[in-house]
């Protein structure tokens, strides 16, 4: 998961990982300063609604990691998330808006609405997670 | 942390999240705007001029803060959006229901 010039973060799956994937993005952003803000805007809101699903859902009660690595191309930025937690029961087809006024349920919507690729598959004993937004040229 | 100003008008607090809104700090805003309202302040602005960053826990606390406040015979609303939280409002179809205001004094006015 290295020497393609990414980065990678291996952390607890707890609120304050949002922090961590933050910081992750920073750095990100140091190695490709070519990156224009309205991409890391909607690459940093998709990464951040799934990290927050990882932490939310993925676990069944025991501590969990998950994985982040990111990596900055010149045509998209990519986000690869790996868990060991519960299975995400989700079907990405699927995820729309709740009404106006739901206090949540938006997570997934705007991640899908935030990228322009979203994957979610189940291998083995892992939850594997990519997000891919395409570059402004 | 969530600077609260109550010295604008009768009635009215201005809420000033600071830094990120998200899963990490959104049940704080719930509570601060839960407790505003309680103590009679139903009008409630979120100026979130030092708000880098939103994500769906802290709409979320938005929205739940909408309803405590138009329960408690007032309303909320939102001003001075950076780029991000702009953006999440406009991906989500939000800013029908929160409408974004340019300034806090906008905010107070418009009705």
């Amino acid at each position: 998961m290295s020497g393609d010039g990414g980065r990678t973060l291996v952390t607890a799956a707890e609120p304050a990982a949002l922090e961590r994937v933050h910081a992750l993005l920073q750095e990100l952003w140091q190695d490709a300063a070519d990156v224009v803000a309205q991409d890391r805007i909607r690459f940093e809101t998709a990464v951040t609604e799934i990290a927050g699903n990882i932490v939310m859902h993925a676990s069944d009660g025991r501590p969990h990691d998950f994985t982040l690595h990111v990596t900055a191309r010149p045509d998209r930025i990519e986000a690869r998330f790996e868990d060991a937690g519960r299975r995400a029961d989700v079907d990405l087809t699927a995820a729309q808006l709740p009404d106006d006024l739901a206090e949540s349920g938006r997570g997934l919507a705007l991640a899908l609405a935030a990228s322009d690729e979203l994957e979610y598959r189940r291998d083995g004993a892992l939850n594997c997670w990519r997000v891919m937004s395409k570059r402004t040229p | 942390m969530i600077r609260v100003d109550t010295d604008v008008e009768e009635g009215v607090a201005v809420l000033q999240p600071q830094g990120r809104l998200t899963m990490v700090t959104a049940p704080q805003l719930r509570q601060v705007v839960a407790e505003t309202v309680a103590s009679g302040r139903p009008r409630i602005v979120v100026d979130l001029s030092a708000t880098e960053f939103l994500d769906s826990s802290g709409l979320g606390a938005l929205i739940a803060g909408l309803k405590t406040a138009r329960q408690g015979g007032g309303d909320l609303r939102i001003a001075c959006l950076g780029p991000q939280p702009a953006t999440v409002l406009q991906l989500t179809n939000l800013d029908r229901v929160l409408r974004p205001h340019a300034s806090v004094a906008e905010a107070l006015r418009v009705r």
